[in-house]
């Protein structure tokens, strides 16, 4: 009776996102899909909802930023200011700077703000995609109460030389170039990535920011303009070293620098002189991670360092007649980061394993306006001690304690508990229920502290308190499978930290309000073989109740117990892939809801963002000869030529194409 | 087992195809208004690159509220950060910021009847004769002149200050004494500048107390002027925030209210007889022009102490002399507006648009 109730719930909850208009997950391609079922009952993990994207999708996006795949395959919700712009992310409800990004173990968060521009990162760089949901991202550090995104690079030890070229060609003067080459063998091996892109970016759109008054009878039209200044280009360098002098040393170094160049577009209302109001930002970024890791009988050491360097330039200039152009701000940002840590984690028999580490950091960030003579310096040193004690019960019971204290700039930091577990609800079937309850805390960010002007030295620590469940099921029905996951969770966060204008005419951050983030996410994946027919169809449902429950200061403030600003209700995607011999298809839905843009959720005509479902489409086909393999690709995106926003008045571009073309040697 | 597929899929395709709004939502019935009467204009700057500044209309007579009477009027949005608004005749200019430019329209009916296009970052507008009008911006370091009837940019007034290492001259408010304008520079600056209408050139300045933010003229043509003093760790230094005095015909600042470090006041104004200054600093204070006494806190501001949150903007009717002070709570939620008597009594309280920054009156 149990049994036939559980497979009842799980068959509703399947058929639940075919009805609902949220959806989310996965892109896959060519190679048949393998239908291997991964281990999902693991004692390190339980208790912690994460997300591996599958390499299919990362190949699949290879040729696009990290901000796409993660809004169109992932229950992050994106904010994104305009193709190629500043994208930022929202995960599980919660603010930008609530996300942590790690690259190969080390923070990519930038320290000044806190938060992770996803345009900036290429898909392409990734090899593997991995993403802690809430409390789970804890195994990571400290600070992502809404979750951590992981990236990682592997070595490939069984990868023969390989040398790769992918070129896409897409609409808007968008030209993309990668090229990769792996050399090596079992004990060392290099991996090089080099890629460039950069678009004109130049789409257009009906400006309904601007209204034209027609002379005789004042008949009012709106121009269709061009998306200007918004062009970018990228060139970047992926340098990979591996050594593995026995087979239980390994030794990796990795470097990514990247140069990013971009103007940014002036508000789509602006009718001033053509040569003012001139907007550029320039990204340079250094990062550099070296570690060694030692597997021996009874345990694994790691010792990585770090470093990640960005340099931040933007500046608006206008035209002042007899001088040219001026600027009106300059602001030039350094930031520097430096990370340490020596980790072991071993084993007690099969049924407990424990772990600990030891994490050191350092960050120092300068900023410099040289138009107001504005200026600001920071540092932070961290010290963070982790320990984690996993405990497996007769293969039905999987418990998980992890415990983080830090230390910032010598000040005991608040302690941080996690306790995860997993219950197999059947014998021999991977149907498990699963929940955790754990803290976390997020530091200000050193502009939140230090920023000139507003920054505010006396603002505390953000702190989230999550209780976490769900039911995870995963089965092999003959060449089929089926994965899917179900969990509530409900993080309290205190202390949230808001930039608020002060009547000084500037911003300031203040402890302002208590958010309660309420949420359910969704997964299904189904794959399997159909005759020739290879199909998968991978989806995602998030609902996410962000709510501002603030001090209502006084009345009059309409902000209480409402929504947070741009962060969709519902949200979801689906995936659809099929593969036939070397032909595929893929078909990708990605739908939100609508989102507010005032604290006080005043829905008016003009300041709506009304949900959007995005179709995109792609098809292509490979083919061997004797010394290369080719495969060409055409994409089309916003299939159905649909008007929308992710921001307000920053349009979005219509139906676009993209051809890749990739050879492989 | 294709068709099977096929089947379940092109359901769900039909499904989530085909519902965006954009053209939907723009093609409404646009409201019809006539409004002949006395009236308030709030101008909502809304937020910075949102493009969802606003105007709002208030009967005092009816105490009726009308929100965002452009856009319902006109199906279009006003822009980016409406600055500051100023009517002649019957037809209101609004200055809209970031989107450099000045929409015209009937105050009575809101109809929007065109614009002046091409200003880099306006601010102010200021009426010298039918034909000819002063325009003041935060970067171009000059002041535009617009001719108001062929809705055109006409002119430039420079305003550069070759010897400052911080942008200057960003000009602001402008109030008018027989032929001379008087303009606040108030971003990193401590100057007001005289500008000579009949010539078009900048022929005097005086020395205040820093970043003046506004002025008004009284009833002897005194003219007041409110300084904020930047901020304690502005690189361009910090004077205590003060109130001053330039009298007729004179061009020398004379101090008559220093306030505490971290006072914050600004949106000076004058009730209608010239008689009795207004202005915020977190609540609102009075002060008479022939005083000699410290002014007095009139009305107290509703948020708590330590709370950076105030009043973000006054006018007085110069008819009534009653009070309007706009409250913009945190900047992403529509903004409040009180209304009191000139001696502070409640009267009204009514919701406008995200950010009320600007009042214009509608004689």
């Amino acid at each position: 009776m149990e049994k036939k109730l559980l497979i009842l719930l799980f068959a509703i909850s399947m058929v639940f996102p075919l009805f609902s208009q949220g959806i989310r997950d996965s892109v896959f391609r060519i190679e048949g899909v393998s239908v291997a079922a991964e281990r999902i009952f693991v004692k390190e993990q339980a208790g912690m909802k994460q997300t591996q994207v599958d390499t299919t999708v990362l190949q699949n996006k290879a040729v696009l930023s990290l901000s796409d795949l993660l809004s169109e395959n992932t229950s992050v919700f994106i904010k994104n200011h305009g193709r190629g712009a500043l994208a930022t992310a929202s995960f599980r409800g919660t603010a930008a700077s609530h996300t942590q990004v790690n690259w190969n173990g080390i923070s990519i968060n930038s320290p000044m703000a806190g938060m992770v521009d996803f345009s900036l990162i290429p898909v392409y760089l990734i090899d593997e995609l991995n993403l802690k949901h809430g409390p789970a991202s804890l195994a990571d550090g400290v600070g992502g109460i809404g979750g951590s995104i992981n990236l990682y690079n592997r070595a490939g030890w069984n990868d023969k030389r390989t040398l790769s070229y992918m070129q896409g060609i897409g609409s808007y003067h968008t030209f993309d170039e990668f090229l990769q080459l792996g050399l090596g063998n079992k004990k060392i091996r290099s991996k090089t990535r080099l890629y460039h892109n950069q678009s004109k970016n130049d789409y257009t759109f009906v400006n309904r920011g601007i209204g034209n008054f027609d002379p005789q009878t004042g008949a009012l039209s709106h121009p269709i303009d061009t998306n200007d200044h918004a062009s970018y280009a990228r060139y970047g360098l992926l340098q990979e070293l591996y050594y593995r002098p026995r087979q239980e040393h390994v030794i990796s170094i990795k470097y990514w620098g990247q140069y990013a160049d971009r103007t940014i577009p002036r508000p789509t209302s602006y009718e001033g002189p053509d040569n003012s109001n001139l907007n550029n930002q320039q990204d340079t970024d250094h990062r550099v991670v070296a570690d060694w890791k030692y597997y021996s009988p009874i345990g694994k050491w790691m010792i990585r360092s770090g470093y990640s360097g960005k340099q931040l330039d933007y500046n608006q200039m206008n035209r002042v007649p007899g001088l040219g152009l001026v600027p009106a701000i300059y602001s030039e940002s350094r930031q520097n980061s430096l990370f340490s840590t020596l980790s072991y984690s071993g084993n007690r028999g099969e049924d407990l394993s424990y772990e600990g580490s030891l994490d050191m950091n350092k960050h120092k960030v300068g900023s410099v306006d040289s138009v107001s003579n504005m200026a600001y310096e920071g540092r932070r040193n961290e010290l963070s001690l982790f320990f984690a004690i996993r405990k497996s019960f007769a293969d039905r019971l999987n418990l998980n304690l992890m415990l983080r204290q830090e230390w910032v700039d010598g000040k005991r930091a608040p302690f941080i508990p996690f306790l995860g577990m997993e219950i197999r609800l059947l014998e021999g079937v991977d149907l498990l229920w699963k929940g955790n309850v754990a803290r976390n805390y997020h530091q200000p960010s050193l502009n939140d502290l230090y920023w000139q002007p507003g920054g505010n030295p006396d603002l505390r620590p953000e702190k989230g308190f999550t209780v976490e469940t769900g039911l995870e099921y995963q089965q092999n029905y003959g060449g089929h499978q089926i994965k899917t996951e179900l969990t509530l969770y409900r993080t309290d966060i205190e202390d949230w930290i808001l930039w608020i204008p002060s009547y000084r005419g500037f911003w300031e951050p203040r402890n302002i309000s208590r958010v309660l983030s309420k949420g359910v996410e969704y997964m299904l994946q189904i794959q399997g073989k159909l005759s020739d027919f290879g199909y998968k169809v991978a989806a995602t449902y998030g609902y996410t109740s962000s709510i501002n429950y603030g001090d209502p200061a006084k009345w009059g403030d309409n902000s209480y117990g409402k929504q947070l600003v741009y962060i969709p209700l519902h949200s979801g995607n689906v995936l659809m892939h099929l593969h036939w011999r070397n032909l595929f298809l893929t078909y990708q839905y990605n739908a939100y809801s609508e989102r507010f843009t005032t604290s006080s959720n005043d829905v008016t005509r003009r300041d709506w963002l009304y949900p959007y479902i995005m179709n995109d489409v792609s098809a292509g086909g490979s083919f061997q000869t004797k010394q290369a393999n080719f495969t060409v690709e055409l994409k089309v995106f916003n299939l159905f030529n649909e008007a929308y926003h992710s921001v307000l008045y920053r349009p979005m571009p219509g139906r676009n194409y993209q051809l890749v073309i990739m050879i492989q040697i | 087992m294709i068709r099977k597929l096929t089947c379940l899929i092109f359901p769900v395709l039909m499904l989530l195809a085909g519902c965006m709004k954009d053209d939907e939502l723009w093609s409404f019935e646009r409201s019809t208004h006539a409004f002949p009467f006395a009236g308030l204009f709030v101008c909502n700057q809304g937020n910075f690159m949102y493009g969802n500044a606003s105007l709002s209309y208030y009967d005092p007579e009816t105490r009726e509220v009308l929100n965002e009477v452009f856009f319902s009027t006109n199906a279009l949005p006003l822009g980016d950060v409406a600055h500051s608004m100023v009517i002649r005749d019957s037809l209101g200019y609004v200055v809209i910021n970031n989107s450099g430019r000045i929409y015209i329209f009937h105050t009575h009916t809101f109809e929007v009847v065109g614009k002046i296009t091409g200003l880099t970052s306006p601010r102010y507008m200021h009426f010298i004769n039918d034909s000819k009008a002063y325009v003041t911006d935060l970067y171009a370091r000059s002041i535009a002149i617009v001719n108001p009837l062929s809705m055109e940019v006409t002119g430039t007034i420079p305003v550069n200050n070759h010897e400052s290492g911080f942008s200057q001259h960003a000009t602001e408010q402008m109030v008018q004494l027989d032929k001379y304008v008087y303009t606040n520079c108030w971003s990193f600056d401590n100057q007001i500048l005289v500008i000579d209408s009949q010539t078009d050139q900048v022929v005097d300045s005086i020395e205040v107390l820093k970043q003046p933010n506004s002025m008004v003229l009284d009833r002897y043509q005194t003219l007041w002027v409110l300084s904020d003093g930047g901020f304690p760790e502005s690189p361009y230094g910090y004077d205590l925030p003060g109130l001053m005095k330039i009298e007729a015909g004179s061009r020398k600042a004379e101090i008559v209210h220093r306030f505490s470090q971290g006072a914050l006041p600004r949106g000076l104004a004058i009730n209608g007889s010239g008689d009795t200054l207004y202005f915020l600093n977190k609540g609102v204070y009075r002060h008479a022009v022939v005083s000699t006494r410290e002014p007095d806190l009139l009305i107290d501001s509703p948020y708590p102490a330590g709370h950076q949150g105030g009043f973000y903007a006054l006018e007085v009717d110069p008819v009534s002399s009653e009070l309007y002070v706009a409250d913009a709570i945190d900047f992403v939620q529509r903004g409040t507006v009180y209304r009191f008597t000139p001696h502070g009594e409640a009267v009204d309280t009514f919701q406008v648009g995200i950010g009320p920054g600007g009042f214009c009156f509608k004689p």
